[in-house]
């Protein structure tokens, strides 16, 4: 499960550590990939594999346009707000969180039925540990695309190019860097990771509008936890939620398993505000 | 006979992580006094600027005003005793007119309303802001928002100013205007710490300046002596610092 | 118009103008003679303007973004429905109770949330709106679950709580313009623009900080208690973050930073809330677009435009 969150909320540490934005729609990539998976491949009956691809274009394809048309005054230099930058995202994300629910939901409607698995075999048996092989192939994809998502930054040209942007957006624009450009970047990366969690996920549930909220929720409490800013804290915050969720979940109340993760998320927030960039300590 | 300086500060250090920024720092402010305070980049003169203001506190050390303590308020009480702080990105009220920005500085300096109206006013006239006090501060220029901070600083003129960089990036007429009202101000009694880079501000403003380097005080004095000084040229010139 | 029109007292002052001014459209209404459902949907109307207005302090005055108001509203009005359940108190208490309970609760929440910044800030009490709905949900001995509990009423005229609430909504308006012509409402946007700043000018944002809080949260409990009494029921789904969503996009669309711009959004977006219902359920659809196409572009809400209307009329007037 650990997985799985961590390559949603690395999606969402991107935007929000990278860009200081806070996406409330974050979820919604997630129900979206889903959605496109379940849908391409069941209403369409395109190979399972290639529908996972296209659910993730199309996240990365989502990511740039909402890129394109919300995001831009935040940091093109509107005058004159009434809504300042941070709150203007938590309004616009938040609207559009709604939005594509409800639009979805009334679009499509709740479907029926569940992705198909990417393997036949459901269940494998390791010693006495029952696996189920779309949990296997999933966790194999997501594992090898943090690493790729890892290398892509370090090596590549649009990589290093994010990670400049994330230290000095204005100090890249100098050196010839186009800020839009590569935020345009996080957010399809942002988008097509997410999606790609949900599609993987799909044949593991039922497909729904609003499934995208729980991930959102956990992604943020991952987020948070592992420190703004910080893709590997986000990554190993991801393991600890999933590992200590299950505890909970099993050993003191299934029902609050869920506001487990936000009893966390307050709790992280009052007590160790790592990455509150720009709070300046009291000392004392 | 000693008169009592209006602020003292005693040994005051401040370490960030690995760094020490402020190492021991004592110096006097004498009342009437427009005090230079130079450096290299990243002497800790901003750090010192911070701990005199209240947004941090230092590890060690007291801060003196008129003979009592102040080393741990708070910034709003800073103020109403008479500690204000101008930043170095200038910090006004966006949304609301220049001359609301006045108004409510004055009043939460505890000017009824009338008087913080009549006061206002005249800022306005002093700082040349009339034509664009209605304008929401947001909507001012670079120039015409510092003007506009000073006025707010000034609502109730304060013990001692602190001023941070007052000058950085700030047009050759706006520069004048505020030396003017540095030094007409000064001549009624008004204090100055004034934080800067800007030599030629320094020189004919500050009446003695202190120089420090990488947390410690170098040198202090005349300001033309301090800038004569062979180990403040020394310090600026060379060392690496970022 | 003239640029001292600028000035905050005035602008306020053309605020209340405008919405004493609806207020005494709306007394109008009734005498339409219309069926008491559209009377129903009307007062929920006005509910929904109450909380608009609560939360348009926190967010549009003072720069919070909380994510909490609808589960203040739904606390407020479980306040009075236990005390009524399990004391048979009666509304003499339950109403106070309402409030001071919101109030007590919104002063512990601001507290949490004192340091941190706009996306921590709604991330917080995101989370404690879902933990307090989750929580009355759940707790099927003490408040009954998902069922809900019963609110005795304070008058069975349908007419009468349209005036009473109208009256409400006026009362609040009123206080809040008070509120904000005074130093501390300065003090308020003071922090919206720039809290550090404000401390440094002598305001003691902590305390400025706390007191919206109380006071918001004091507000979204009255209403909700209200909400209660004349629906005689609450439940946990009154605290929805879907409803805070709508309370969200009644203030942006209608004006955020003013105080006729979230009753006219509350009124028209619900009245609107109705009729797309019966279209078929898109609602939230379209809210939601508005918002978004109001934030981008419209930042001062359909307040904003019609001023901006009115000031072109009479410039013209003057030319």
């Amino acid at each position: 499960m650990g997985l799985f969150y961590a390559l949603m909320a690395v999606g969402l540490a991107m935007i929000f550590g990278i860009l200081r934005i806070v996406n409330f729609a974050h979820g919604e990539f997630f129900m979206v990939g889903a959605y496109a998976y379940a849908l391409t491949a069941m209403k369409l009956g395109i190979n399972p594999w290639v529908a996972l691809v296209l659910a993730a274009v199309g996240g990365a394809f989502l990511g740039i346009i909402i890129e394109k048309l919300l995001m831009r005054p935040l940091y093109q230099g509107y005058a004159s707000w009434s809504i300042v930058k941070d709150e203007y995202a938590v309004v616009v994300t938040f609207a559009l969180s709604l939005f594509l629910i409800h639009f979805v939901d009334k679009v499509v409607g709740p479907s029926p039925f569940m992705g198909p698995s990417l393997m036949s075999t459901q269940r494998i048996a390791i010693g006495p540990i029952m696996l189920n092989g779309q949990k296997i192939i999933s966790a194999g994809i997501s594992i090898s695309l943090l690493c790729g998502l890892a290398l892509f930054i370090k090596k590549s040209l649009w990589g290093r190019q994010i990670q400049a942007v994330a230290q000095n957006r204005f100090g890249s624009s100098l050196a010839g860097i186009d800020p839009v450009k590569t935020t345009s970047i996080i957010f399809a990366i942002s988008g097509m990771l997410a999606a790609l969690s949900g599609a993987l996920m799909a044949p593991l549930m039922n497909p729904a509008p609003d499934i995208g909220s729980f991930p959102a929720i956990k992604s943020f409490i991952i987020v948070v936890l592992g420190g703004i800013g910080s893709i590997w804290g986000s990554m190993f915050a991801a393991l600890l939620l999933g590992v200590s969720e299950s505890f909970f979940a099993v050993y003191i109340s299934y029902d609050y398993r869920d506001a487990f993760g936000l009893f966390i998320l307050v709790a992280v927030l009052i007590f160790r505000p790592h990455g509150l960039a720009g709070q300046k300590g009291r000392g004392a | 006979m000693k008169v009592e300086p209006l602020l003292r500060i005693d040994g005051i250090s401040k370490r960030f992580g690995g760094n020490q920024a402020v190492d021991h720092v004592s110096f006097d402010v004498p009342h009437g006094i427009i005090l230079g305070l130079i450096g290299p980049n990243g002497s800790g003169k901003t750090t010192v600027l911070n701990m005199l203001s209240g947004e941090l506190f230092p590890d060690e050390g007291i801060t003196y005003l008129e003979g009592s303590p102040i080393t741990r308020l708070s910034p709003s009480q800073l103020a109403h005793l008479g500690v204000i702080r101008m930043f170095q990105m200038t910090r006004v009220f966006g949304r609301l007119s220049a001359f609301d920005n006045l108004l409510i500085a004055g009043r939460a300096m505890g000017l009824t309303a009338a008087e913080a109206s009549t006061r206002a006013q005249s800022l306005v006239q002093e700082l040349t802001l009339e034509h664009v006090q209605y304008l929401d501060a947001g909507q001012l220029s670079g120039g015409q928002k510092k003007l506009l901070e000073f006025g707010m600083c000034f609502m109730c003129p304060p013990k001692i100013a602190l001023l941070d960089e007052p000058f950085a990036a700030v047009h050759p007429v706006m520069r004048e205007t505020m030396s003017r009202f540095i030094q007409s101000r000064n001549q009624s009694g008004q204090t100055f710490l004034l934080v800067s880079h800007d030599m030629p501000i320094v020189k004919s403003l500050c009446h003695e300046s202190i120089c420090m380097n990488t947390g410690k005080i170098i040198s202090q004095g005349p300001t033309r002596s301090v800038l004569e000084d062979p180990n403040v040229i020394e310090a600026y010139l060379g060392g690496d610092h970022e | 118009m003239s640029q001292i029109e600028n000035l905050w007292s005035r602008r306020l002052a053309r605020d209340l103008k405008c919405l004493l001014l609806l207020c005494a459209l709306m007394c109008f209404v009734p005498l339409l003679d219309l069926s008491p459902y559209t009377l129903g949907i009307l007062i929920v109307g006005f509910y929904f303007a109450l909380m608009a207005l609560a939360w348009n302090l926190l967010a549009g005055f003072t720069g919070q973004f909380s994510m909490a108001p609808a589960a203040f509203s739904m606390i407020g009005g479980y306040f009075t429905a236990l005390l009524n359940f399990h004391l048979g108190a009666t509304l003499w208490i339950g109403i106070p109770a309402a409030i001071i309970g919101s109030a007590l609760l919104g002063f512990l929440l601001g507290a949490t949330v004192l340091r941190l910044k706009g996306p921590y800030l709604s991330l917080t009490t995101l989370a404690f709106a879902e933990i307090a709905r989750v929580f009355i949900g759940n707790s099927h001995e003490f408040t009954r679950g998902d069922q809900g509990l019963n609110v005795p009423t304070l008058m069975d005229d349908r007419i009468a709580y349209y005036y009473f609430f109208l009256a409400l909504v006026i009362l609040m308006g009123s206080l809040i313009f008070l509120l904000m012509r005074s130093k501390y409402g300065g003090y308020l946007l003071a922090i919206r623009d720039d809290a550090d700043a404000a401390e440094s000018r002598g305001i003691p944002v902590v305390r400025f900080k706390l007191l919206a809080f109380t006071i918001s949260s004091a507000m979204c409990g009255f209403a909700g208690c209200m909400y209660g009494t004349f629906s005689q029921l609450v439940s946990p789904e009154m605290g929805l973050l879907q409803q805070t969503g709508l309370i969200i996009s009644m203030v942006v669309i209608g004006g955020i930073g003013s105080i006729t711009g979230p009753v006219l959004g509350a009124l028209l977006v619900y009245l609107s809330s109705e009729w797309l219902r019966d279209i078929g359920n898109i609602q939230l659809i379209v809210f939601a677009l508005l918002v978004m196409i109001f934030a981008r572009f419209f930042r001062t809400g359909l307040w904003g435009i019609f001023l901006e209307i009115y000031a072109r009329l009479k410039s013209k007037k003057h030319n």
